[in-house]
This record gives C-alpha cells, sequence and structure tokens, in this order.
C-alpha cells in the first residue's frame, strides 16, 4: 500500500468537494471514498490503485441508521452489514435481504463493512485482483478471464470484460425494487438499484456503476413490504462460509391455491450486474408450485447463458439453486 | 505386500551384546525403514504398565495453552528487538527469465537501510524471491521494493505437464523435462492376470499441488550486530537445523550462533534449515549489522518455500470373485516443479498378487514441491483407494469388506470394522453400490487406511534438574510445532517423580539445550520420549539415592508417588516432596538421558472414514462426519493425539473439498497466492469428527503418528461422494463444477 493523506469530513458536501470532478485518465483514483474499507484496503494493499487521498465517510452522520419512511424502510450507507442481518424489520419484511446480507463474508467482515461499500465493492475476479495482471478492468487491453482460468466468471452479460458483480445484498434490494439516493457536486439523485449497475458493453467498462467520481451513495430505500409475496436468498459456494458465490438467486414468490401469481428472481454471481430473467419470471405466472414448475422456470431462467471454457457448470449449478429456492419457499415459513 | 520405501534388513550378525532393531527415518520427508544396532536389554527404564500410569495415556492439557490462546507466547513473528529492521521479499512475477533492478533506488528511499539482489538477475521459476529491502518499519521496506523499479523479461516457460511435455519446450532440467525412475513388478505377469480377473476397472487420478498454509509463516528474526555472536529466532522444525547454516551466511563459527524456537506456528514438514527468508535476512542483518525481522507474507508463503506436488496416476485393477486383487498396474506422474514431487506408489499399502508400476517426474518452472505431512502418501492413497472403491463395485462387492479382503495386517481389520461401526455402515443403504438420493440430496459413506513408520533413533540428550528448593527442570533443544512436545516433556518427568504436571517447568526449543531431533516424519515422539524417559529415571534413582544417604536408609526403600517421597521401611515414613528435596546439597541433583531403545517402536496403521451429503442440484459436498481410528503404541497424551487426528482430518477436508493452486500457464501467473482464492476449510466446515485412539494396540512402546493421520481423509470423502450419488470424481478438490459433470449435468 502506498502513502495516502487521509480525510475526514463531517458533511457531505466537503466529502464531495474532496473528491474529483471527473474520472482522471486512469480512472479517476486521485481521491477514492472509504467506509468500512474491506474492500478497499485490500485494492490498495494490493496496489492496484494508489489513491493520493482518501475521504472517510464515518463522520457524516446523515449516512448513517435505518428510518421508517411510510411503510418502507431507508437504510443510511454507512449502516453495516451486520445491522442489515440483523434488523427485525427486515428479517420479517424483506427476508432475502437480511439472508443475503448474513451470507456475507465473516462475522468480523459484516461487523466492520457497509451497505454502501457492498453495493460499490469492486469485483472479485482474481485477473482484476492481481497487479501482475494489467487487465481491461484496470485500464489495460485484454480480459484475461475470457480465454483463461474463468470458472467464477460471467455466464450472462459478459463481454468486452467477463466479471460477476459480487455483492450479495445488490441482488436482494434489486428484487426489492429499492432504489439508491446518491450525492455529488451535481446535486442529488435516486436510481433504481438495476439502474446504479452497468454491463461493461454499455459502458466505461473499468467500472460496474454509473455513479461519478465525486458521487457517494447516502441511502437505500425500500418500498414497503408486499404482504403474501415471500422472498429468500439462496447461494452457492465452494467454502460454505466465508466464501464469495459461484452463483446466488433472490426470489420472491405470490403463490393462491397452489399456483404462483407473482414470481420475481435477481440472479447473484453470474454477470457483471445483478441479473433478472425476466422471462422466466413472466412464464412463472399461473404455474403450479411444485417442482415440475420449478424446474421448468429455472430452465427458461438460463436460456441464454454463454459460459466460458471453465465455467459451464454455472448454468445446471445455477439452476438447481433456483428450484432450492423455490422449494425453501414453499416448505419453509420464511 | 507394498512397502512404500525401505532399506534392505542388515544381513551381517549383530555383534556380542548388541542386537538389530528396525525403525525409521525421514529422507526428503519419506519414513524409510532403518535397521540400527542397539544394546540388548541393559536393565534400564521401561514405560510402566498402562494402569499404573496417573498422567501419561491420559488427557493432559498444553503446558502452554493458556499463553497460546491469550497471545503471550512468542513466535518469531512476534519478536521484537532494539533497532530491528522488517525485511520484504519480492517473488517473480514470471516463470523464468531476467529481471533487473536498481538497488540505488531503493537505498536512497527514506527509511530503507538495505537492498540486495537476490537471485542474481536470473529467474527459474515462477514467484522465485528476486530482489529483499530492509527498512525501519515494513511500510519503508516495501516502498523500498516499489523503487526498485524491477522489471522482468520473460523466457520461454512451462507451468503444466503439457508445456513441459510439448515439442520444442524449453529445458528446465539438466536431465530433460521428465526423469523416470525405476520400473517395478512383473509387467507381463501383471497383463496376464489383468486379462482373466473376474473384474476389472481402468481410471485416471489427477491430484492438485496444495500449500502448507503454516499459520505462521516461513521466516526468522535474526540478531546479529556486528560482532562475533548472533541469535535466530526461526520458525523452524529444527531447532539444530539453523545454527550452521547461519553461521556461514554470517561469517561465524557455528557456536556462535544460538537458534531460539520458543513456539512455531506449524511447519508440516516446509520448515528445514534456514532455508530462504532465513538466508535472505542474515545476509541483510550482514550488510545492516542490526537484526532483521523477516517473515513472508502470504503471496511469498505461496511462491518459494514448497508445496505437495501434484500428480496423476493411470491405474488398471483386477480382483477375482471373492474380492482378492490380483493384479495392478499403475502409470505415475508426480509433479514437484523444479523438484522431483513424491509417490510411494502403488499397490500402496494394499496386497496385489502381480502388480507393476512405472514412475516419473515431471519438472515445470515452479516453486519446488517439499515434503508435506506424509509426503506422497495422500496422493497415492487417493489413487489406490479409489480404484478399489471403483473395483468393489464393478464386481458388486461390498468396499469394506473387499478392503479387509487386501490387507493382510490384521489390525487394519478391526480398525476399519471400528471405522464402520462408528460411521454406520451395517445400517447404510448403498453398501454394494452407489445410491442415488432423493433428488435433491445424497447421503453416502467411504472409507480409506493409513501406514506410518514414526520410529525413533538416537539423538536426542535430555537434562532433568530437582533442586534442593524441589524445582524441577527438563531441558532439551527440540522444537514444538504445536504437537504437545513440551507438554508430554513435562508429564514423562511428573509421571517418573511421582508429581503433577505444573511442578515441571520444560524448557525447550534453544540450541543451547541437549541436542534434538528435527521434526520431520513423526519421528519426534520416538526420539524424544524415550531420552526424557531415560533422563527423569536416572534423576529419581540419583535423587532417592541422595535422600536415602541424608536418612540413613537402603534408597530401594524410597519411591516417589503423589507428590512425595514414601520410606516403604518404616511406616511413618513420608516425606513432602520439598522436605526430600531440601535434603539434596545445594547444587540440586541432575541426570542427562540419552535415547534408549527399548522405549521407541515403529510403525503404525490408521483407518478412516467419512460420510458426506451430496446437494445433486448444486453439486456442493458437506461432509458431515469423520471418523479416524488410529494406533501410536503407548499414548502419551490423549488430547493431543486427538488433536493431531482431527487436525489431520481437517487438513485431508481440505486437500478433498477446496485446496489447489491455480496458475495460468498462458500469462505465467499464479492466480491465487493468498488465503482468499487459495481457499482451506473454516470453523463452518468442520464436520462431526471422532477421532478415537486404538487401544487394542498393546505395544508398550511411544510411536509416533501424525502423518498417518492426514493420509486416508481425502480418499475418504471422495469415496463417500460416489457411494451417495455415483459421481466418481477422479480429480481433487471435489468443487461443485467436478462433482455437477461427474453427475452428468455440465
Amino acid at each position: 500500500m502506498e502513502r495516502f493523506e487521509l480525510e475526514i469530513p463531517t458533511t457531505v458536501t466537503e466529502a464531495v468537494d474532496l473528491l474529483p470532478a471527473s474520472w482522471d485518465e486512469d480512472g479517476g483514483r486521485e481521491a477514492m471514498p472509504i467506509a468500512g474499507g474491506q474492500d478497499l484496503l485490500t485494492v490498495l494493499k494490493e496496489e492496484l490503485y494508489a489513491p493520493e487521498r482518501l475521504v472517510h465517510l464515518k463522520g457524516i452522520s446523515d449516512f448513517g441508521g435505518i428510518r421508517e419512511s411510510g411503510k418502507g424502510l431507508v437504510l443510511g450507507a454507512l449502516l453495516k452489514v451486520a445491522s442489515v442481518a440483523a434488523d427485525p424489520r427486515i428479517r420479517l419484511h424483506w427476508r432475502a435481504l437480511a439472508e443475503a446480507a448474513e451470507s456475507v463474508a465473516s462475522p468480523q467482515i459484516r461487523n466492520q463493512a457497509t451497505l454502501g461499500g457492498n453495493l460499490c465493492q469492486r469485483p472479485r475476479c482474481w485477473y482484476f485482483r492481481s497487479s501482475d495482471a494489467p487487465c481491461l478492468k484496470k485500464g489495460g487491453y485484454e480480459c484475461y478471464a475470457y480465454g483463461g482460468k474463468n470458472k467464477y466468471n460471467a455466464i450472462f452479460g459478459g463481454g468486452p470484460s467477463y466479471i460477476v458483480h459480487p455483492s450479495d445484498i445488490a441482488p436482494a434490494l434489486q428484487l426489492f425494487r429499492a432504489s439508491v439516493k446518491t450525492q455529488s457536486g451535481g446535486g442529488s439523485r435516486e436510481l433504481a438499484i438495476s439502474e446504479l449497475y452497468t454491463l461493461p458493453a454499455d459502458s466505461d467498462v473499468t467500472r460496474e456503476t454509473v455513479l461519478g467520481p465525486d458521487e457517494l451513495i447516502e441511502s437505500v430505500s425500500l418500498p414497503a413490504p408486499e404482504p403474501g409475496f415471500k422472498t429468500t436468498y439462496v447461494k452457492a459456494q465452494e467454502r460454505g462460509s466465508f466464501d464469495f458465490a459461484l452463483s446466488a438467486v433472490a426470489l420472491g414468490v405470490r403463490a393462491q391455491g397452489g399456483k404462483i401469481t407473482e414470481c420475481r428472481m435477481v440472479l447473484g454471481s453470474v454477470a457483471p450486474v445483478p441479473w433478472q430473467p425476466e422471462r422466466a419470471e413472466q412464464e412463472a405466472i399461473g404455474m403450479k408450485d411444485e417442482p415440475e414448475s420449478w424446474a421448468k422456470i429455472a430452465a427458461v431462467a438460463m436460456e441464454g447463458a454463454e459460459p466460458l471454457s471453465e465455467n459451464g457448470y454455472k448454468v445446471p449449478l445455477t439452476k438447481g439453486l433456483i428450484e432450492k429456492a423455490f422449494k425453501r419457499l414453499r416448505e419453509e415459513d420464511v | 505386500m507394498a512397502r512404500a520405501l525401505q532399506d534392505g534388513p542388515p544381513t551381517e550378525p549383530a555383534p556380542e551384546g548388541k542386537e538389530w532393531k528396525k525403525t525409521s527415518k525421514d529422507v526428503d520427508g519419506h519414513p524409510v525403514d532403518h535397521w540400527i544396532l542397539v544394546d540388548k536389554d541393559d536393565g534400564g527404564p521401561t514405560w510402566p504398565a498402562r494402569e499404573r500410569l496417573s498422567l501419561l495415556n491420559k488427557d493432559i492439557e498444553r503446558v502452554d495453552g493458556a499463553e497460546k490462546v491469550t497471545g503471550a507466547a512468542v513466535y518469531s513473528h512476534d519478536v521484537r528487538l532494539e533497532g530491528m529492521l522488517y525485511a520484504v521479499v519480492l517473488p517473480a512475477a514470471i516463470p523464468q527469465g531476467t529481471y533487473s533492478l536498481d538497488l540505488d533506488a531503493a537505498r536512497a528511499v527514506d527509511g530503507v537501510v538495505v537492498a540486495q539482489d537476490v537471485a542474481g538477475g536470473e529467474v527459474r521459476y515462477l514467484g522465485q524471491a528476486v530482489a529483499a529491502v530492509a527498512g525501519i518499519t515494513p511500510d519503508h521496506a516495501r516502498d523500498g521494493l516499489r523503487a526498485l523499479g524491477v522489471e522482468f523479461e520473460a523466457g520461454e516457460w512451462a507451468l503444466t505437464r503439457e508445456q513441459a511435455m510439448a515439442e520444442g519446450a524449453p529445458a528446465i532440467g539438466r536431465r530433460g523435462n521428465r526423469r523416470s525412475g525405476r520400473a517395478r513388478g512383473d509387467s507381463d505377469a501383471t497383463r496376464a492376470a489383468l486379462e482373466s480377473a473376474a473384474a476389472a476397472v481402468e481410471a485416471e487420478y489427477t491430484l492438485p499441488v496444495q500449500h502448507h498454509v503454516c499459520l505462521e509463516t516461513h521466516g526468522v528474526v535474526v540478531d546479529y550486530r556486528g560482532g562475533g555472536e548472533a541469535t535466530v529466532y526461526a520458525s523452524t522444525q529444527g531447532t539444530f537445523t539453523i545454527g550452521s547454516e547461519a553461521a556461514g551466511t554470517l561469517g561465524l563459527r557455528d557456536s556462535d550462533v544460538t537458534a531460539v524456537v520458543e513456539h512455531m506456528g506449524g511447519g508440516f514438514g516446509s520448515k528445514f534449515g534456514l532455508d530462504i527468508p532465513g538466508d535472505i535476512a542474515c545476509r541483510l542483518a550482514l550488510e545492516a549489522e542490526r537484526p532483521v525481522h523477516l517473515l513472508l507474507d502470504r503471496k511469498g508463503e505461496s511462491s518459494f518455500v514448497g508445496n505437495r506436488s501434484g500428480g496423476w496416476q493411470r491405474v488398471k485393477a483386477g480382483c477375482d470373485e471373492t474380492g482378492k486383487l490380483v493384479a495392478l498396474d499403475a502409470e505415475i506422474e508426480t509433479y514437484g516443479g523444479l523438484g522431483r514431487g513424491s509417490n510411494p506408489g502403488l499397490p500402496y499399502i494394499y496386497d496385489a498378487q502381480e502388480y507393476s508400476r512405472v514412475q516419473a517426474s515431471v519438472m515445470t518452472n515452479t516453486d519446488s514441491s517439499r515434503a508435506m505431512r506424509a509426503p506422497g502418501h495422500p496422493q497415492a492413497s487417493f489413487a489406490m483407494e479409489s480404484i478399489l472403491d471403483e473395483l468393489a463395485y464393478e464386481a458388486g462387492l461390498d468396499p469394506l469388506e473387499l478392503r479387509k479382503t487386501n490387507l493382510s495386517d490384521p489390525v487394519y481389520h478391526r480398525q476399519l470394522d471400528r471405522v464402520a461401526a462408528e460411521i454406520g455402515w451395517s445400517e447404510h443403504p448403498n453398501r454394494t453400490a452407489p445410491g442415488t438420493g432423493d433428488g435433491w440430496t445424497a447421503t453416502g459413506i467411504g472409507f480409506g487406511v493409513a501406514t506410518w513408520g514414526g520410529g525413533g533413533r538416537p539423538v536426542c540428550e535430555v537434562d532433568v534438574k530437582i533442586s534442593s528448593d524441589g524445582s524441577v527442570t527438563v531441558e532439551v533443544g527440540t522444537q514444538d510445532l504445536g504437537t504437545g512436545v513440551r507438554t508430554y516433556v513435562a508429564a514423562i518427568v511428573a509421571e517418573e517423580l511421582g508429581l503433577q504436571v505444573e511442578q515441571v517447568t520444560p524448557r525447550i526449543g534453544s540450541s543451547r539445550y541437549g541436542a534434538a531431533n528435527a521434526s520431520g516424519g513423526s519421528v519426534t515422539t520416538a526420539c524424544l520420549a524415550p531420552s526424557v524417559k531415560a533422563a527423569a529415571w536416572a534423576v529419581r534413582r540419583s535423587f532417592l539415592e541422595k535422600v536415602a544417604g541424608a536418612r540413613g536408609v537402603d534408597s530401594g526403600q524410597l519411591k516417589c508417588a503423589d507428590g512425595a517421597v514414601h520410606d516403604l521401611s518404616s511406616a511413618a515414613g513420608k516425606l513432602s516432596w520439598s522436605a526430600a528435596c531440601a535434603l539434596l546439597p545445594s547444587e540440586g541433583v541432575a541426570e542427562r538421558g540419552k535415547w534408549n531403545h527399548k522405549l521407541a517402536g515403529n510403525g503404525v496403521h490408521g483407518a478412516q472414514g467419512a460420510k458426506v451429503e451430496v446437494d445433486l442440484k448444486t453439486g456442493q459436498v458437506q461432509v458431515l462426519e469423520m471418523v479416524a481410528v488410529q494406533d501410536c503404541g503407548l499414548p502419551l497424551n490423549h488430547l493431543a493425539l486427538r488433536s493431531q487426528l482431527n487436525g489431520g482430518m481437517i487438513q485431508a477436508l481440505g486437500y478433498a473439498l477446496l485446496e489447489e493452486r491455480v496458475l495460468d500457464p498462458e500469462l505465467g501467473l499464479n492466480l491465487n497466492p493468498n488465503m482468499e482464492d487459495y481457499k482451506i476449510p473454516g470453523s463452518m466446515q468442520m464436520p462431526l469428527m471422532k477421532a478415537i485412539v486404538d487401544e487394542e494396540d498393546d505395544r508398550q512402546v511411544v510411536i509416533g503418528m501424525s502423518e498417518a493421520a492426514v493420509i486416508p481423509g481425502a480418499s475418504a470423502i471422495a469415496n463417500a461422494v460416489h457411494n451417495a450419488c455415483g459421481a466418481r470424481v477422479r480429480e481433487l478438490p471435489l468443487t461443485p463444477d467436478k462433482v455437477l459433470a461427474a453427475l452428468g449435468r455440465v
């Protein structure tokens, strides 16, 4: 890790002023925001970036806490991941979000990592994470994963970069149609989670979100709970804990008289963004809530997958995970 | 019966008063059967009958447990000295080629004291140490590394077997990239027997490169400030492997270098001698004339301090109607980077009426493999236990019974039966054919067996002293790898003197104390415990003679027991320990003990079973239960033994399901030189573990067992996965991609 200056502003305005107004040549890293530091410090230790200045957000009181807003909740970006997992309201009404937060890393990391940081974390692709591989994501010319060791990489939405977005929380938030409120020099804006992330083909390949260099997530808004809409988050890992997902499913189902009347599904770790297989969601409606249907819906969700040389297994794995999520919703009281 | 490796038994008769004793020694991490001349029975110490032991053969808490869990224990990593510099090392970012660097630029960095080129501009393997910098803090040293501006120029390399064997591949070894070993067995007879076998199978098995992942990384703190002396605080498996090498580098006499190994955080075979980090630290200290702290980071740890070699094995096996193995043919390749790798050969522990095998090693531009807990054995076990399983199911036989049919040693039969009983094999539905599960999950059971030498030899010199104030010390230079050596050193003395463990102060881990073996090949218990026992036995006799002299009685009438000296000649005769010691002269009483062959044995077995649940939808494997039954002669400390068994099972679980070094052969990169992408099991992955000491082993000798504990677990897990659902995964680790492929889902 190289030397940097640490600034600890106490207001959003100060923080935004300390961040660069435009991306510089190597991706706008003259100053970077830090909150829990669980991702950023690993990035700095591997010397992927060497910012001159870190802007610590911990002093900004507006960014913390949970407050109720109508029937929904507003979660401060500095909320710890562990607090998201533990909040009784979230556990009751936004179950998939609590489960996703609880599945993150280890207790130590959940106690330190923040909600905003989880949403803004950088990819885990081992080429990106190696300072010895000047890959596309870091301003190089090639995505080494495409023709290389890609068992953890994207099966949907890849090209020219094939990273997967590693967040557990983002798919769960997208399931609930949550949005983020941001602050920047240009003012404030509200973005749906689905608008926050961008595919590598659609914008600057060195970034995963549409956030500007001086744009900070202030909070996340969870809309009012939807009665009868049962949700869960299921994650497959090589190691059953403290491991990023091979694939993950945030699933919500409303069923009446044994039939599915509403289905929403957001997949994690299969694409550079949280991946919502809309056709599968639509086809599910009217189907019986039973194993044969789950398998059909899961198969539809996997349509269009484009596996690389070593990640073809992610197709049956994700399909199986979707079936498990349906089973869990029907059999367990979630 | 195929022995792992052995010297021939001696042909000449033993001289008068001597006899031949079979033991084992460690050769490059392999246990090699070894015969030594020992004195015929000399009336010296023997281990008491088990029912007469009050401390040994029971659970003894670690004497340094509290120190370790509270962080008070000082490991080499924790040593801080006045004026000490911190050193960091740069691993090569290419597998082969040259590099240039600017040492002066590093030296000009604020806080940098020394910068050195380590490899002379030539890179022979990926991750080789190429440069080192020492500064006043680790961060200053890293600033210096960056300032070196190292530029690598890659030449041609080979990181995989395919690359090494390709036409026009760069020459890595002086005698070619593939080195063949001697062919063994009778290939014609084996081929014929295979053809007439009632059932036959053929399969290929592939093993990854596994890292040691020592909790404490490799390295030393060397205290040298110019002058004629140095102390090396080393994270090592051999206190006495440090001194002469460090002296050589520092230009000192061996006797002027002290090695200190107060605590060390695991070695698993990878920490002998001064080693690369130690040598670099000494060179930096020599130049700086200041103490240097050099303990590697995880990237260094994954780069140039060894690994368990990978391998490939093609096996053909055939059996008769009863399951008797009539023939086995094996082609074996080991992948040890610049080293040879290891595999003790097939049919490993099992009997085969006919067998033949050829063995070769293929070199690549990667770090040389080193000994790692039972070198080569888990690799051989995986192929052998898998092919036996495949043969059993092919023949429609119970794989447990087929194992017993092909193991002549009855110890294995009783151990396998015990494992089977503990894990519920007889109630398990899939005993002669794999199951299918319920469409969501499936549960299966698998088995494997182990072998090891674990014998001792005369090395250790142990000093026990009883002072007139009643304090008792035992000193020997040995190192405690975390196995509990310090505890049994104290406990053996306490047992002999009728004291409690905490009344004896063990002092170990310094080359200033008596000689000790390096801890490789699980030989420490059988080398050290007899010497401790001999010293304790001798000091008890001297002590009682002195007490008897002071009291005017015959020392034969005195006995140490229950923290007192009992005078059997008089009804009221009982002296408290302190009262008895007060009768000693002011210098106390001290004796030195040497190895006594009657106290040490050789040769252990071991059987393990695993029960797993396979998620048929995702290919994830969860180990539900593991059982280990292990013999070791006389158990010194059951708690420490179970701990070794648990540790062996856990390490095998990691080998089975998670651990694998991943290289990009085209880019020439190590993709997981860290503990995020190189995954080891954590607390949430722990199965129910039953660690069982085989108490039917009534040998009144001590034998090392730790390496046996790591051998069969991965094989048992792989067999359990197949038993659960029919997915035969022939390559470790058994990650979901491979399990799904074996289920025909990819």
